[in-house]
């Protein structure tokens, strides 16, 4: 088929066709992002300093990402000037220049994506939450898989109506229990399992098995069978199982997939029951932050975060550090006139700061940094005095929160909260874009030698087209650096 | 084919234009790290905010007019953009209406009388 107008203009719209449509298609664009800055508008606004769930205000939160997004607009930029050289090379019949160009561009969308990656694994592996019943957080990480219930299982109990218990991909060792039913309906008592596979056939074999006799009390109950008069009885079967293992077997309880837990029993989500004994439930926390927005300040000395920290050392130097950022916000507003807002009081600046727990024998080191900083506290900084924090101190100490002392945990991911939602919205719909616009370009210059040859204006345009979309996702990204990594 | 000589002015132009996005890339970094380009008060702000949506604002610009050639365009092209304009800004502002809530502002009195400023860090 010939598209027509691919390199002349059209007399009434005085474009070529594909500019006319690509400036339609990215002003839908428009629109769609529009319509993502406008909830982050929405949501931001709607924050309440020291209410809701706090938006993680200003650079201190995002100190390690700040340069990651740095050096992601300046290839995005490197990259959108590649696009508009190598549309030039064409217009100066250049296939070499403009072959080195795209590849260039190409390789600048493969940077960003992979700098990209980094930053989300870091969110989502590495950085986590604990919230503790008076609200105040932790900001950190939670060690090796921790946040998991440790617990010496004995028996099972589960229902052969559902669905193979999720229990079985929380048994800790390659080597499956040894099971044996002892409790169940007439026919499977006593059958002795070895093997997951097993287990399986087993499984399946019993449902179905349980399945039958239901409809058959059915029939009975309705009177179908032969020879069997209506039964008024109303229907029992017994499609509970209990298997005893011969010695008790390690579990690691995904907390996402349990609802509640004793000392002696778990209970998870799909019903299953296991009995046997707790063998701990403690979370190892790696402590960088405390945030006490959402704790009163005249409970802040006293909030249940400090008993879990457990370290005099830690608790000095966020209420340092506090006094500190207060006596700067009071000099300023006395300087300027009235009072400090609420809004500032009860804000990040204020509530959030970082410690450190110096592990034991460390404490020695930890002393010595500070005395460095008080030294140095006429040129310290309100935004830089958030950064001094972790990094310089030696290793930090493992914290062990007792699980009844947690209210919610979790990394930083969409679940987190309001920022981390539209965060990962966002930045993610744009990379999507970024994969979008290089294979197209690359498509440009793998496949464009035929086109140049018959006909380079009409590859020149193709070029000015794609690259009318790329430099839409620099743009794009020139305002979503700021918002969400710096402001 | 366009001449010689207007292709070395363009390319001069687009060389230029990445240079000062940069610069402003660093400005905008400066503005949320360094103490100097913190107006308003310590810490983040409403302030810093406005500077570094001026700063993207400048930068967007440049790569709109320059690189997206805006600056000569057939007058099509400006219609669909006016439209667009029009409602990606109808977009944001009724967000704004959002804000407007009496009995919020209220609360935020009470907590102030009740919390902070009683006592201090």
């Amino acid at each position: 088929m010939e598209i027509p107008y691919e390199v002349t203009p059209r007399r009434d719209t005085g474009l070529y066709n594909a500019k006319l449509g690509i400036w339609l298609f990215l002003a839908s664009e428009v629109m769609l992002f529009g319509g993502l800055f406008s909830a982050y508008v929405f949501m931001r606004l709607g924050i309440q300093d020291g209410v809701d769930n706090p938006w993680p205000w200003g650079v201190s939160v995002h100190k390690n990402f700040v340069w990651l997004g740095a050096i992601n607009t300046i290839v995005l930029i490197a990259s959108s000037v590649g696009v508009v050289f190598a549309w030039v090379a064409l217009k100066e019949r250049n296939w070499r220049r403009y072959q080195i160009y795209m590849y260039f561009v190409v390789a600048c969308a493969v940077v960003f994506m992979c700098i990209k990656t980094v930053e989300y694994n870091s969110k989502l592996n590495h950085h986590h939450g604990i919230k503790l019943v008076d609200n105040s957080v932790m900001e950190g990480t939670i060690l090796n898989k921790t946040d998991r219930i440790s617990f010496k299982g004995e028996k099972l109990t589960f229902s052969l109506n559902g669905a193979l218990p999720a229990v079985l991909r929380d048994l800790e060792g390659d080597a499956f229990p040894k099971f044996k039913v002892t409790e169940g309906p007439e026919g499977t008592v006593g059958v002795e399992i070895q093997s997951l596979s097993q287990f399986k056939g087993w499984f399946a074999d019993s449902r179905r098995a349980a399945s039958e006799r239901l409809t058959e009390e059915r029939k009975r109950f309705r009177g179908e069978l032969a020879g069997g008069a209506a039964n008024p009885k109303p229907v029992s079967v017994v499609s509970s199982v209990t298997l005893t293992a011969a010695e008790p077997f390690g579990l690691s309880g995904s907390p996402r997939k349990i609802v509640a837990h004793t000392e002696t029993a778990l209970n998870y989500k799909d019903g299953v029951k296991v009995e046997g004994k707790l063998v701990n439930d403690d979370v190892l926390f790696e402590v960088h932050e405390v945030d006490l927005q959402l704790v009163l300040p005249t409970k802040q000395r006293d909030s249940v975060v400090w008993s879990v920290i457990n370290d005099e050392h830690a608790k000095q130097q966020f209420f340092t550090s506090q006094s500190k950022k207060y006596q700067e916000l009071l000099e300023y507003y006395k300087k300027h006139g009235g009072v400090i807002p609420e809004e500032q009081l009860r804000g990040r600046f204020l509530n959030v700061q970082y410690v450190h727990v110096a592990a034991e024998g460390h404490e020695g080191e930890h002393g010595k940094e500070d005395k460095h900083a008080d030294v140095h506290t006429s040129q310290s900084n309100p935004t830089a005095g958030g950064g001094e924090g972790e990094g310089k101190h030696g290793p930090s100490k493992h914290i062990a929160v007792a699980r009844d002392k947690i209210k919610f945990m979790g990394n930083h991911g969409p679940r987190y909260g309001t920022y981390y939602a539209i965060y990962f919205t966002m930045t993610a719909l744009h990379g999507l874009h970024v994969i979008g616009g290089a294979l197209v370009l690359l498509f440009f210059v793998v496949f464009g030698k035929k086109l140049y040859l018959k006909n380079p204006e009409h590859l020149a345009n193709r070029v000015e087209v794609g690259g009318l979309f790329w430099h839409f996702v620099d743009l794009v990204w020139i305002f979503l650096f700021p918002i969400m990594y710096l402001l | 084919m366009a001449d010689a000589h207007e292709l070395t002015k363009t390319k001069k132009s687009f060389a230029a234009v990445g240079i000062a996005l940069l610069v402003f890339t660093v400005v905008t970094v400066t503005i949320g790290l360094a103490p100097i380009f913190d107006f308003g008060p310590p810490g983040p702000d409403g302030m810093d905010f406005v500077l570094g949506l001026a700063v993207a604002t400048v930068k967007a610009s440049l790569v709109a007019l320059i690189f997206m050639h805006l600056n000569h365009e057939k007058g099509l092209i400006y219609k669909i953009l006016l439209f667009t304009v029009l409602f990606a800004t109808g977009l944001m502002v009724l967000t704004l209406f959002a804000d407007i809530d009496p009995i919020r502002e209220q609360f935020d009195t009470l907590q102030t009388t009740r919390g902070w400023l009683t006592e201090k860090p």
